[in-house]
Formats: C-alpha cells, sequence, structure tokens
C-alpha cells in the first residue's frame, strides 16, 4: 500500500485555504496554530481515522479531541473537506447562530469536545479512551494538544492518568511549534530549554540536545515518538506505531511551524490569534498552492550503489526519492526494475517517486504499487485511453499517487484530458529520458505555456513535476513556467553535499514565489498592496529579502 | 413527652450503598475519586466493580474531565471528593467539560458531582478546608442542578434520583453524622414532632425542583437545607412553645431547579421568611429563595448564614460553637423570624 500521500497533501492544501477563508470571513480567529496542525489533521482525516460524516455518532468511530480548541478553523476546515458539512459553510465561522463557534463545540455535529479552556482535553481524552475500554469498543482516540498548553498541571495529572491504566488505544500529537500568544515558549515557560534574549527560535530546532520534551514524557511512563509534524510520511509512520503499541499510551511529538506554508505567518507569534486581511487572501491562496517539492533523481548518483545514494538523500531532507526506472526498450538504457526499487524501499520512509520509463506500463505497474512506491508515472508515450485508466484505477485503489509523464517531443495527448482532474502529477522531460546529466531544454518555458491553460481548463488539482536539467541557475524560471516539483540529479545528486544542494534549490524556489506573490500583489492593489505585503513580513531575515526583491522588480523605491 | 434521642447517620456511607445499588442495576454507573475514596467510602464501589471505579489521585481537575469524558461515551459517572476540591478548585473543568457540552441538545454532560465536606461543619480542618462558597458556585453554572440532602434518607434518594436522570448534578454532603429528619429504615412517614402536637405525613419524594413541606404552618416559613433542616424544625418547636407561632418548615434540598410555587405559596400564606445555610448568605440558597420570592410574592426575609467570612477550626464536639458564631442555631433561628416583620396577606 502506498502512502496515500497525493490525496493527503491535496486536502491539506484544501484545508488550509479554508482556513484562510473563514478567519479572513470572521475577521478574527487563529491561523498559526492552524496550521502547524495541518498535516496532522491532514493524516487523520485522509486516512486513519475511521469515522461517517453522514452518522457523526456512530458509536465506534475514532475520537478526535481538539485540546487546543483555539485551532478551530483547522478542525472545522478538514470537516468540511471530510464531508461533514458544505465547504461554504466555513463562511459563517464565528457568527452568531453558526454551528461553527470560535472554539470546536458540540453544536457542530462530528466535534467531540468543546474546546478551548486549555489543558483539558487529554483528560477528557483519557475518559474516552477508558470509556471505549469498558464497552470493548474498537474505537482509538487522538487528541491533539499544544506546546502553550503543556504549561498547564492538567496536562500532567492527565499524562499520568493515561500511564496508569495503560490506555493504549490513545495516541496523542503534540503539536510543537514554539510559539503560545505572548511569545516564544521557550521565553514564555520552557518545555524544551530556556531561550536566550538574543536568540531565534531557529535555535531551538538546530540543536537537538536542547530537546526535553520527549524525557518528560518519557518519563511519565508514555510511548514516545518524535517526528517533524510536517512531514507526512513521518506522521503516517508514527500513527501506525502508535496503534501497535501495547499497554501505553502513545504521545507523538511533532515539530512544527507555526502558520506553516505561509511565509509571513510562519514562526511569527502574532499569527497565533489573527486573522489575514481580505485583500491578502488571494496572494495567501497562490502562496499555499505554489509549495514546492524537491524530488532528486537517485541516478545520477553512484549506480552501484542505490542504496547509499538514497540515505544522502534522505539525509539531505529530500520530499521525494526520485526513481528512474528505465528498461533498455522505451529508453536506450536500463537503470533498475521493481526488485531495486522493493530493496530500497526499507532505507527511508520518504515517498518513492518512482518515474517508469518503461514500455506497456500496465503490465507492470502494479509490481511497482507492491514494491513500495507512492508514486507512479507512466509515460503517455506508452499508454493510451484504456491502458492509462486501467493504471490509474490501481494505483488509486493501493494509495499511490497517479502520475502522467510527456517526452519533450509530445504534448499532453487528447484522451488524456478526462483524465486530468484525477491526476496528482504530471511530469514534464526538459531532457530526452534515457541518460542523466542533459542540459535544459529551452523550448519547455513555451510549451509549459501551452500546457498550463490546458491543465487549469480541465480541472487538474495536482502539480507539474519539472525533470530534466533543472538546475540552480533555472529554477526559478521553471517555477515562474508553473513547475511545484523539481527533480534534481546532476544539480543535486551529483553534488558533494546532497543537503546544501537541496536547501539551495528551495531558496532558489522560495525567491521566486516571493516574486511571484509581489507581482500578484501589484496586479490585484498596485504598490499599495506590495507594501502591505511586504511589511506582514517580520521575523529574520525575510523583510529585507522580500523588500530587496521588491526593489529589483521595481515595485519599491530602493 | 421528650422528644427522642436524636438518631445518628453518615451521609457518606448512605452514599457508598447507594452507588453499589446503582452500580448493581446499571453497568454504564462509573465512580470516580480524588485519593479520598476512603473518606467518601467509595472505595467500596472499587472493590465491588474495580472496572468500573478510578482513582486519579489528588487531581481535582483531571477528576471533573475524565469524568466528562466517560459521560461523553455514554456513562452515568459520579465523581466525588471534599466540597473545598470541587467547585472550591475545579470550576472551569466544572464549567467548561461538564456543563457547558451539550450533545444534541441535551443540556451538559451526564456527571454527578458528589461533595462531601460541605460547610462549617467540616469542623478542625479549618477555614481552608471549609467550602462555604458551593452553592453560590453551582447554582450560577448552567445546566447544573444543585442538591443539598438534609439527612442519609436524601443522600440514598437522591442519588438514586441524580442515577436515573441525565444531566449534571452537584449534591453536598455534610461531614458530620447528621440526625434523621425523614425517620429511618421502612418508616415513609415522618414522625418527628417534639410537643407531640400532631403527626404529619410528609411526602418525601425526593425530585429536583421541588422542596419538602416538613411541617405546615401559617405564621412563618423556615426554609432550611442540609444539616439545617434539623435546626430549622428544633426552631419551629421553639417558636411555638414560646411564642404560640405556627411555623412552616421546608426542606429546600433543590436549590436549583428551586421550588418556586412552593415559596410562593409560604411568603403568600405566611407572610415572612427566614433562611439558614451553612454556607455564606451571598448567593447560597437563601440568596435563592429571596430571588424567587422577590419576583412572585415580595415579603420580608432574613438570611441566616456565614456574613460572607471564613470559617475557622472547631473540634468535632465545637463545631455547634462555630455555627454558632455564625449564628446557625436553632435558638437563633427562632429569634430571628420572631423579630422579622410579617407582612399581611394581601
Amino acid at each position: 500500500m502506498g502512502l496515500d500521500y497525493c490525496t493527503i497533501r491535496s486536502k491539506v492544501l484544501r484545508a488550509r485555504k479554508l482556513v484562510i477563508r473563514g478567519t479572513a470571513a470572521a475577521g478574527s480567529g487563529h491561523p498559526g496554530g492552524s496550521f502547524s496542525m495541518a498535516e496532522i489533521l491532514g493524516c487523520l482525516f485522509y486516512k486513519h481515522l475511521r469515522y461517517d460524516p453522514r452518522n457523526p455518532q456512530w458509536e465506534d468511530r475514532d475520537r478526535l479531541v481538539l485540546s487546543k480548541g483555539h485551532a478551530a478553523p483547522g478542525l472545522f476546515s478538514n470537516m468540511a473537506v471530510a464531508g461533514y458539512f458544505a465547504e461554504s459553510e466555513i463562511d459563517t465561522l464565528r457568527a452568531f447562530g453558526s454551528r461553527l463557534q470560535g472554539h470546536p463545540d458540540l453544536k457542530c455535529p462530528g466535534v467531540e469536545f468543546c474546546g478551548g479552556s486549555l489543558g483539558t482535553g487529554l483528560s477528557y481524552s483519557v475518559g474516552v479512551a477508558l470509556a471505549a475500554r469498558l464497552d470493548s469498543r474498537p474505537c482509538r482516540v487522538y487528541s491533539v494538544i499544544g506546546d502553550g498548553e503543556s504549561d498547564e498541571g492538567q496536562i500532567w495529572e492527565a499524562a499520568m492518568a493515561a500511564s496508569k491504566y495503560g490506555v493504549d488505544n490513545l495516541t496523542v500529537f503534540l503539536d510543537r511549534n514554539f510559539i503560545q500568544q505572548d511569545s516564544y515558549t521557550e521565553r514564555v515557560m520552557p518545555l524544551d530549554s530556556r531561550l536566550g534574549d538574543a536568540e531565534e527560535i531557529s535555535a531551538m530546532w538546530l540543536d537537538q540536545d536542547r530537546w526535553r520534551t520527549g524525557d518528560k514524557w518519557r518519563a511519565f511512563g508514555w510511548n514516545v515518538i518524535e517526528i517533524d509534524g510536517h512531514r507526512i510520511e513521518q506522521i503516517d509512520d508514527a500513527i501506525k506505531r502508535a496503534q501497535a503499541h501495547r499497554r501505553a499510551p502513545t504521545i507523538i511529538i511533532s515539530r512544527t511551524i507555526k502558520g506553516k506554508s505561509v511565509e509571513h505567518m510562519e514562526d511569527n507569534p502574532q499569527w497565533h490569534g489573527k486573522a489575514p486581511a481580505q485583500e491578502t487572501v488571494p496572494i495567501i491562496n497562490a502562496e499555499l498552492e505554489s509549495q514546492s517539492i524537491i524530488a532528486p533523481s537517485i541516478i545520477a548518483g553512484d549506480m552501484t550503489n542505490l542504496a547509499a545514494e538514497v540515505v544522502r538523500c534522505a539525509e539531505g531532507r529530500a520530499d521525494y526519492i526520485h526513481l528512474d526506472v528505465m528498461d533498455g526498450r522505451f529508453v536506450p538504457n536500463r537503470t533498475f526494475l521493481h526488485e531495486k526499487v522493493k530493496e530500497l524501499r526499507p532505507l527511508t520512509l520518504i515517498p518513492f517517486d518512482t518515474h517508469l520509463m518503461i514500455e506497456e506500463p500496465h503490465k507492470h505497474v502494479r509490481r511497482y504499487v507492491d514494491a513500495g512506491s507512492d508514486i507512479v508515472t507512466v509515460h503517455a508515450e506508452v499508454t493510451d485511453d484504456d491502458t492509462f485508466g486501467e493504471i490509474s484505477d490501481t494505483l488509486r485503489e493501493n494509495g499511490v499517487g497517479v502520475g502522467l509523464a510527456i517526452n519533450p517531443g509530445t504534448e499532453l495527448p487528447e484522451w488524456s484530458l478526462g483524465f486530468l482532474p484525477g491526476i496528482d502529477q504530471i511530469i514534464v522531460m526538459s531532457v530526452v529520458p534515457g541518460r542523466s546529466g542533459q542540459k535544459y531544454i529551452e523550448s519547455t518555458h513555451q510549451k509549459m505555456a501551452r500546457l498550463m491553460p490546458i491543465l487549469r481548463d480541465n480541472g487538474f488539482a495536482g502539480y507539474v513535476e519539472a525533470d530534466g536539467g533543472v538546475n540552480l541557475e533555472n529554477a526559478a524560471s521553471v517555477f515562474a513556467d508553473g513547475a511545484r516539483a523539481f527533480v534534481g540529479g546532476g544539480a543535486i545528486v551529483s553534488t558533494p553535499d546532497v543537503r546544501a544542494s537541496i536547501r539551495g534549490f528551495r531558496q532558489a524556489v522560495a525567491t521566486a514565489r516571493r516574486r511571484m506573490l509581489l507581482d500578484l500583489a501589484d496586479s490585484l492593489g498596485g504598490s499599495d498592496l506590495v507594501e502591505r505585503w511586504i511589511n506582514l513580513h517580520v521575523v529574520g531575515a525575510r523583510p529585507a529579502e522580500v523588500r530587496t526583491i521588491a526593489q529589483e522588480a521595481g515595485y519599491v523605491a530602493r | 413527652m421528650l422528644p427522642d434521642e436524636p438518631v445518628l447517620t453518615d451521609m457518606r456511607t448512605a452514599y457508598a450503598e447507594a452507588l453499589i445499588r446503582e452500580g448493581r442495576s446499571n453497568p454504564d454507573v462509573v465512580v470516580m475519586g480524588a485519593d479520598t475514596t476512603d473518606s467518601l467510602k467509595t472505595s467500596k464501589f472499587g472493590r465491588e466493580f474495580p472496572d468500573r471505579f478510578f482513582n486519579v489521585g489528588i487531581a481535582e481537575g483531571n477528576l471533573v474531565t475524565m469524568s466528562a469524558g466517560l459521560a461523553a461515551s455514554g456513562k452515568t459517572v459520579f465523581a466525588s471528593t471534599y466540597a473545598i476540591f470541587l467547585p472550591g478548585r475545579a470550576v472551569d473543568q466544572i464549567r467548561n467539560n461538564v456543563a457547558y457540552p451539550s450533545p444534541g441538545g441535551r443540556g451538559g454532560l451526564n456527571v454527578k458531582l458528589v461533595a462531601s465536606h460541605g460547610g462549617l461543619s467540616v469542623g478542625p480542618d479549618g477555614g481552608s478546608h471549609q467550602q462555604l462558597e458551593d452553592i453560590s458556585i453551582m447554582r450560577t453554572i448552567p445546566n447544573f442542578r444543585v442538591m443539598i440532602p438534609a439527612d442519609t434518607v436524601a443522600v440514598s434518594a437522591l442519588t438514586h434520583m441524580m442515577a436515573a436522570e441525565y444531566g449534571p448534578f452537584y449534591m453536598r454532603m455534610a461531614r458530620l453524622k447528621t440526625p434523621l429528619v425523614y425517620g429511618g429504615g421502612d418508616d415513609d412517614d415522618y414522625r418527628r414532632d417534639a410537643d407531640g402536637a400532631g403527626t404529619t405525613g410528609v411526602d418525601k419524594r425526593f425530585e429536583a425542583g421541588r422542596a419538602n413541606v416538613l411541617r405546615d404552618g401559617s405564621d412563618c416559613t423556615l426554609a432550611a437545607c442540609g444539616i439545617t433542616v434539623g435546626m430549622a424544625l428544633e426552631a419551629a418547636d421553639l417558636l411555638r412553645r414560646e411564642r404560640q407561632m405556627s411555623c412552616r418548615v421546608l426542606d429546600m434540598f433543590s436549590v436549583k431547579p428551586i421550588d418556586g410555587r412552593a415559596l410562593e405559596k409560604a411568603a403568600r400564606q405566611t407572610g415572612r421568611i427566614l433562611t439558614a445555610e451553612e454556607h455564606n448568605i451571598i448567593g447560597g440558597m437563601g440568596s435563592a429563595v429571596a430571588e424567587s420570592v422577590s419576583e412572585s410574592y415580595p415579603v420580608p426575609i432574613k438570611r441566616i448564614g456565614a456574613l460572607d467570612a471564613f470559617g475557622e477550626s472547631a473540634r468535632d464536639a465545637e463545631v455547634p460553637l462555630l455555627l454558632q458564631k455564625h449564628g446557625i442555631t436553632p435558638f437563633n433561628m427562632a429569634q430571628q423570624a420572631g423579630a422579622l416583620e410579617r407582612l399581611p396577606e394581601r
């Protein structure tokens, strides 16, 4: 089974946009903490949580208790995407007479806990978990608690009780975003270790020796799992491990970023409880839609030791591991087949982005699913209406993302248009496939200009992955064309420091994104809006960097 | 004829026995404690039903909120400790986790908070442990109903009533053994009438929203709850003997909802009301009576209780002295009632 990565990711995006829509409509609310837990709620709602939106009181349902109740927009947005109510109802957030109260409330069917007063959701969850045990019900209880909330003594009362009673049907996420209302948690009340007055919060991220929270929970008798709380694959894995753990509750300490995916909100305490202005909503939506994926291609490395290349990419914090499968028939070269994919699978949790450059992919796709792929992309040149339909069904049924690739000489075929709403990833080849180390074909820019409107007009909700000759120099223009995933062979895997190269890619893409958003601000509201957009950025080097880009573009004076 | 020596019985024992009866007949009854389960005697329930008994330690916030979680999944939860640690400590959890959530539009979750050690009669532990604010706190929280039993008969009956009826309840018991005012054992009728002037059959129904008329009378009403009910009966005897006053005695065991009809009738027919409780006069049962009567049939009212003050230590034998300091005695009740202006019937 695949990870359902693409499905979760796209629904998380929908939910994030609803958070922005709802809080902007309400004029208040808490986007920051809604975004830090966005991927956690995504993995629950779209994969692990058992529920029935048409029967919210189903007795054997799993329970989701949002203890950090101020993140209600994060909960409501996912409930809307999950089908509890129409997405348009988010417009009533916090309004008089609405079911969508300022904090989660049983007035909205499907909400399990009236949150708001912090520190109590964990106790409640222990009670719910014990009741399930008394009734021999199979339901599991998932709770999300905050780090600021962990100042409350009752969290630790509940921690002791859960441990005493060994409630192994309880899984808790600590949304460790390091920010509470007044400031950084490690200034207000350190949970890991105290943050010096001159230190940035990033100091806490960088120094694992200062992390103490896991020790606290271990000392309370809990099964402790520590993850990056924005990595879908890590969340998914942690949930599975929690489900398998017996006789003790599990806490998944999820290090997250408050306001994640909106740069001016990220790590910014101001966005704990503030709504975005309506004028910025389209810009924020564009930002949410343009999150990028870096997918290093391991065949650019040592073909005799691909396992080592996977490990390098994983340690380099890649988003995907791009696996180029070549059969020596569709392309002249041979690389490896499904056995190799299977062999590499245990090395990392990072999604396998398997690119099948093979003949008759419909005959082989199942093997790549079974080998552990999370996204499988097949070529338009060797598929048609029938075979792609078959492939797409197989992938969907197995939680694997659906990809379609086109070679430099191929336009998107007519037959594929009907499939576009169900396709997660379109790979646009910018080199002739078959060997690595080629130069980016410049006419791909024009091709992208032809392609993007077709995708938009045919209900495509996925993203374009640029593959071939993409490097630090052209990444910005490739992003500007519309690509959101970037396969890096020579520019990443062939470099000595994969992590630094990936970071470089991210920076290049981030700069291009900033520019794109400034362009959008200018087109929507001229230099006034550009100025207001720039001024939203306050943390670290961001204000200066964004202003410089705006100056270079001529939107503001130097 | 001399009055019988009063029979003293223990509310906590009656409560614990009632819980076991409820536990036997209803598998959804769960009992929660916070390191006072021997004192509250609920540990007996734990011995009979170990799976349905949870002792969370000295953690009252957790006690209340875990109870809410269990109740949200269909359990009928009784959570108990001393009054000072329940409303006195966990009011946020009581309000936000028990009273506020309203599943399917039903008001609050099915949690029964039962506190022992209410009021001044806590005695030797002193002012820090004498909860004189709980009635006021609890009756202002929507969805909560507030019960103050006068004796063990009332405790048993109210425990059964709370188990049968959905929703949040607060019940406050006294620490000391208390005299029976509702007779004992199988005796259905109330027969304690010191002068032997007449035996009053009392319909001792313990329903939320009802006051029990323990004695009828036309000159004055004495409204009491908890340990002051027995005192009110004594005060009524005194008033009859010494002032030839006929007093109506109301057991206001249901402080919320309060029996507005019984109060209006009492106001109309007796023209004055005296209240007595071991609680701050601000916000307590007397306040509830005054609120009700002032809107239905205003008559002079005098409230006896702690005058916006805290308690202090008194050894068990000295508890009457402590109560006396705050005017909570049959003698003072009689005196104050006698001094109260009576509004002629309109």
